[in-house]
């Protein structure tokens, strides 16, 4: 979500410590996600005052055959800078997706999105990561 | 059916990466569907493949020591009102009720059955539709009776239990079933009742009496029966009415 270990782990010690608070005072939330839920929003508050990424229309590509070997030449820290650049609600989208955790059921939950947003949100995310993973693909070979 | 196909695309969108995260039916369906396709099969490399890029990506170690090595987000827990709203549970369920409400009613019902109980109701439809002028006028003791079905039409073991013994009969006859069995019906002056006596239940094999102990009461069409086998021969008393009257007379003559 923050494509920043240290920003992550300042959200992450905050919304642990604001859920012991709450705990102490018996005031936790009934619903299941209500950390999760709460961390996201730590998360986009956090990066309000970052310098926001252009809003670009990105080239989209469709998926490839060969698009594991691609994502496999990808360093860990480039997938989750890519991700994080991302504008919201595709961020959340993704994050929550990739992350392989949830179901689709919990994470429209979570992000506050409906089917067909989410559907959308993870199509157009894939097809533009391809696009840029096509894009570099050529980089890389000249280096 | 576009919109149906638009959801099922949808679907396919959010198709999760593990397949033990299949949640409802729709999905699990819309995944069947497109199992095949080229495009579902890449969708699902390149989300496999970026997953597992993901868990790659560095914690750091303060945050890290956090996590155990369970899983991060425990799926959203079955809750019964949740499972109650599952149509195939709702369906099971009603299923369950019906067999279980057919099976206590076939038991309830085989309770009433004893040897011979099909008889006794037919009876109890003859005892209904039977005028005096149909039977033979005899004014005497219902025991003595036996001697005449005895001497007169052969049959043995044709006896009045003690119960009913003393009563007076109004008339009597002995006629065939359609099974070609011997019944006798005698009429008493005591409260219009009737008595039947015939014979007793046997094993097809063996040939053998069912014999069953007791008294046991038969019900049809507003008239009541209380049925006993002693050597071989059924006796019933009938009158119209239900069990409480009959079991009087049973309770009353036995303690005497």
């Amino acid at each position: 979500m923050l494509g920043d270990s240290s920003k992550a782990q300042e959200v992450f010690h905050t919304t642990l410590r604001e859920a012991a608070l709450r705990a102490a005072q018996g005031e936790l939330p009934r619903e299941p996600f209500w950390l999760f839920r709460d961390a996201r929003w730590r998360c986009l508050d956090a990066t309000k005052t970052d310098l926001q990424p252009e809003s670009l229309d990105l080239d989209e590509h469709d998926l490839a055959a060969h698009v594991a070997s691609q994502i496999e030449e990808l360093e860990p820290t480039q997938l989750a800078v890519w991700i994080s650049g991302a504008p919201d609600p595709q961020r959340t989208a993704l994050a929550l997706f990739y992350l392989d955790e949830f179901d689709y059921q919990e994470i429209l939950d979570l992000g506050e999105l409906k089917l067909n947003e989410l559907s959308r949100l993870l199509a157009q995310g894939r097809r533009q990561l391809q696009a840029w993973l096509d894009a570099k693909r050529p980089q890389q070979g000249t280096v | 059916m576009l919109r149906l196909l638009r959801r099922q695309r949808a679907l396919l969108n959010c198709a999760p990466i593990s397949h033990d995260r299949l949640a409802d039916s729709s999905m699990r369906a819309a995944v069947a569907r497109a199992d095949d396709s080229d495009e579902f099969r890449n969708q699902q490399n390149f989300d496999r493949a970026v997953a597992e890029l993901v868990h790659l990506i560095p914690i750091p170690p303060e945050t890290a020591e956090w996590f155990s090595e369970k899983d991060l987000a425990v799926g959203s827990k079955w809750t019964w009102r949740k499972m109650a709203r599952n149509p195939a549970v709702l369906a099971i369920s009603i299923a369950v009720v019906v067999i279980a409400g057919v099976s206590v009613f076939q038991v309830l019902s085989g309770l009433n059955e004893f040897p011979g109980s099909a008889t006794a109701r037919k009876l109890l439809t003859v005892a209904a539709s039977t005028r005096p002028v149909m039977l033979d006028p005899v004014s005497t003791e219902a025991e003595t009776l036996s001697d005449l079905f005895f001497m007169k039409h052969g049959l043995e073991h044709y006896d009045v239990p003690a119960e009913f013994a003393d009563f007076r009969t109004i008339g009597c006859r002995v006629f065939e079933d359609e099974e070609s069995r011997r019944i006798a019906q005698i009429w008493l002056a005591e409260k219009r009742m009737q008595l039947f006596l015939f014979p007793a239940e046997r094993n097809p094999k063996t040939g053998a009496v069912l014999r069953f102990p007791g008294w046991r009461y038969v019900h049809q069409e507003g008239w009541a029966g209380a049925v006993t086998e002693r050597n071989g021969v059924c006796f019933m008393a009938a009158l119209r009415g239900n069990e409480k009257d009959l079991a009087s007379y049973i309770s009353k003559t036995t303690a005497q």
